[in-house]
């Protein structure tokens, strides 16, 4: 049984980037930047599939 | 089932011989990478209505249109000299600062810190909230010192027939 902690750190890294996009976009919002808003937005969207990759990839290590 | 537990009382000093929780509550590195998931998700869909109100400001769907509204007349304002006037509502009140010759600003004058009046500062050449010493450049209606950190609403104003009006309030653009 040897499991990988690769994924868990990378699941924690997208974790840390949902938590930056989020409050920048808030900000960005408030300042009233509604591209910058979009773009972080955006990423935070992206970052749902990437989240889930890593998780297809990461079960299928071991357990 | 053993007649095990049917004697009594039972040949073992554990009564609770038949409780197993061991790893009951257990979050295994599976569990953990779903529940990172799933954060990922909630994170995903709650970007979502920030993205749309900014899309819809952006595209001008929020944008009003107001009727213009004379302000003054250009023979009445000097170079330098500023006036007080509302728009687009009888109460959003807004400063009309003529620069030059042609150069006119309006912005509307609600401090964007907590709201006082700015005035126009003419020997300084700042707009300047007297409340907690906020200041204003004139040009932009960007704050440059004290307390505010967003610029005033600038009023878009046109000249006519010796006249100035207000047309419009600009979205601050980055
Ligand atoms: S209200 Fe203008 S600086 Fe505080």
């Amino acid at each position: 049984m040897k499991r990988s902690y690769v994924p868990v750190t990378l699941l924690l890294v997208v974790l840390m980037l949902n938590i930056i996009f989020t409050q920048y976009m808030v900000h960005q919002y408030f300042y009233e930047n509604y591209s910058n808003t979009i773009i972080a937005a955006v990423i935070n969207v992206i970052l749902f599939p990437i989240a889930f990759i890593i998780y297809k990839k990461g079960v299928k290590v071991n357990d | 089932m053993s007649d095990k537990n049917n004697k009594i009382p039972f040949n073992e000093d554990n009564y609770t011989h038949n409780i197993n929780r061991n790893n009951e509550r257990k979050l295994d590195r599976r569990g953990f990478m779903k529940t990172l998931v799933g954060a990922a998700g909630v994170f995903a869909v709650s970007s979502l209505p920030w993205g749309a109100l900014a899309a819809k400001e952006l595209s001008g769907l929020g944008d009003k249109k107001y009727p213009k509204q004379k302000i003054a007349k250009v023979d009445s304002l000097a170079i330098g000299d500023s006036v007080d006037f509302a728009f687009p509502g009888e109460h959003d009140s807004a400063i009309l600062i003529r620069l030059s010759e042609k150069k006119y600003v309006a912005y509307q004058n609600a401090c964007t810190h907590l709201r006082c009046p700015v005035f126009w500062k003419k020997d300084e050449g700042e707009m300047i909230c007297p409340c907690h010493h906020g200041k204003f450049d004139v040009n932009s209606g960007e704050p440059t010192a004290g307390p505010p950190r967003r610029p005033l609403p600038e009023i878009q104003v046109k000249e006519e027939n010796g006249a100035v009006y207000a047309v419009g309030v600009k979205r601050y653009e980055a």
